[in-house]
């Protein structure tokens, strides 16, 4: 069964359990890869987190010039292979969502890789398996299908599909708060 | 997996330009060889013949370097690194760039000790029995024997040196192949023994990428080892047997080389080019962020992004007047978040903050 992360942006409360169980991943050496963002720092409390969205056509790996970024056949694109990357940071550069980090020190690009040794086998990944309020969450396509008909209320108000750069992996979602609504579940 | 990230679009002029290209630089390599070992061996008067299958190996190892060499050359970010990269060799920085990159491996250091000690064993242990044999195969180098008991070492045709046959240099030589076997088998055992255990390892490795060059440098290592070791103890008996596996190891090693894992020992040097064209278009131009104005990367590494996507029709320029790739690494996330929230948070001047956890 194909799984997907999918986020549901407003229910995030900036507990920022994603990023510190980001960092227990077995390979992610204990640098978190994820951010979680205060939408309007100074006036109120909404925070959001973000992630990569792993793109169907990427623009870290289509611009990597050692080709150190692989894509997945989960499409999961994954962070730079240590032998191949040669530290340039044109990945930083090309990603329209700012995800990819560099270490200077090791010369080497790191970035989410979605867990991959966990959701290759399903396993939802570390980010989705600790979401205490179900921002991150990991489904079917048919999952994801069924909420976003729920939110859809025709009335021009919902938002439930957001504007992105591109086709991700990822699905997002923002079912309505913020635009002043009650959620209907 | 590899295809996934080159570019099909144009593949008729990658082709055209392809075929010349590699006809090219393969007519030159072996004429370049041809003529090193008709200098070497003294116009072909001291070729050892028992080499021969290595040399047959190697010029097929250079084609299908090219081969890889330039198809990877032809897709648009490593063109502009190649390109431009050449253009900034002579930087002052340059030397000390290489030696850190190239022959300490300061930067996997910074990985870990245990990583770098495995590294610079096979990488140490590769590339010093490379020095060795290269020049024997293709006759640059051979011993001949005075009566006296002394060994002249002759390099390129001309006599460098003459040692005793029991002195220390000519012991290190006899044994030079035997010491970076032992090198390279400890530094293999290592990797493997990583390989086992990591998790992140375990998830990602294949066996064609990640084992086949290990097994094939273990088993090229372990052969070596197994002919000095006959000829030693068991007064040669086995050797043809055994120099016949060590020559197919070592044949197929080669070939593997351009195509898996072992492919970023020539490609390496490329991480000088990165390092030099950072440093120096920072200096001639620095990037201000269009939002909150902080240098961030140079102009021109801004504007080949830009472009090298753009040849991937992708296009990130927005409706504000700005190209994603002109924001800074922050400015771009919370440029996200207001696309998510439709509230501005780019706008705010707060620096971004609380985003790292503490493993
Ligand atoms: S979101 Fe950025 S880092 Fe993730 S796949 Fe897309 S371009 Fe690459
Ligand atoms: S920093 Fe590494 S992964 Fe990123 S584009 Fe450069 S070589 Fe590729």
């Amino acid at each position: 069964m194909n799984k997907r992360l999918y986020l549901e942006l407003e229910n995030c409360i900036g507990c920022r359990s994603c990023l510190a169980a980001c960092t227990q991943c077995g390979g992610h050496d204990e640098r978190n890869r994820n951010y979680v963002y205060d939408v309007n720092p100074l006036v109120n409390t909404q925070t959001m987190p973000l992630m990569c969205l792993h793109c169907v056509n990427p623009a870290c790996a289509r611009s990597c010039p050692a080709q150190a970024i692989q894509i997945h056949e989960t499409g999961a694109v994954l962070s730079a292979l240590v032998e191949k990357c040669i530290g340039c940071q044109n990945c930083t550069i090309a990603c329209p969502y700012g995800i990819p980090k560099f270490d200077t020190e090791q010369n080497l690009m790191y970035k989410c890789d979605l867990c991959i040794d966990r959701s290759k086998d399903g396993i939802p990944p570390m980010c989705a398996s600790v979401c205490p309020t179900n921002t991150l969450q990991w489904l079917t396509d048919e999952e994801i299908e069924r909420k976003q008909k729920q939110f859809n209320v025709k009335n021009d108000k919902w938002v439930t599909s957001i504007h992105l750069e591109n086709e991700t992996n990822v699905r997002v979602n923002l079912p309505g708060i913020l635009q002043g609504i009650t959620k209907l579940y | 997996m590899q295809a996934n990230t080159s570019t099909t679009k144009k593949a008729g002029s990658i082709n055209n330009a392809f075929a010349s290209h590699f006809a090219k630089s393969m007519f030159l390599s072996v004429l370049g060889l041809l003529i090193l070992s008709f200098i070497g061996t003294r116009m072909f008067t001291h070729v050892d013949l028992n080499l021969y299958g290595y040399m047959v190996g190697t010029i097929v190892f250079i084609g299908g370097f090219f081969y890889r060499f330039i198809a990877w050359g032809e897709r648009p970010p490593a063109k502009i690194f190649i390109k431009k990269g050449i253009k900034l060799l002579f930087r002052k920085s340059t030397p000390q760039t290489t030696a850190e990159h190239l022959i300490t491996y300061r930067f996997i250091w910074n990985r870990g000790i245990y990583r770098w000690t495995q590294h610079i064993l096979i990488g140490f242990g590769c590339i010093l029995s490379c020095f060795v044999t290269f020049p024997l195969v293709f006759g640059w180098m051979y011993f001949t024997m005075d009566d006296n008991g002394m060994y002249n070492i002759i390099f390129m045709g001309i006599q460098v040196m003459t040692v005793s046959a029991e002195g220390i240099i000519a012991q290190l030589s006899y044994n030079a192949l035997n010491i970076t076997a032992v090198m390279v088998i400890t530094g293999v055992c290592m990797v493997l023994y990583r390989r086992l255990k990591n998790m992140q390892a375990r998830a990602e490795q294949t066996f064609m990428y990640d084992f086949l060059p290990l097994i094939m440098l273990l088993l090229v290592s372990v052969t070596g080892l197994a002919l000095t070791f006959m000829n030693m103890f068991l007064h040669g008996a086995g050797q043809p047997f055994m120099s016949l596996i060590h020559q197919w190891s070592v044949i197929i090693t080669l070939i593997y080389l351009p195509f898996g894992k072992l492919a970023h020992i020539p490609f390496r040097p490329l991480s000088v080019f990165a390092r030099n064209y950072r440093e120096h278009y920072m200096e001639q131009a620095p990037k201000p962020c269009k939002v909150c104005g902080d240098y961030f990367v140079s102009v021109e590494q801004s504007n080949d992004v830009i472009n090298v996507l753009g040849t991937n029709d992708i296009e990130f320029a927005k409706k504000e007047g700005f190209h994603l790739a002109e924001l800074c690494l922050p400015c771009r996330r919370k440029y996200r978040i207001a696309q998510f929230s439709g509230f501005p948070t780019h706008q705010v001047k707060v620096k971004e903050a609380n985003q790292n956890a503490n493993g």
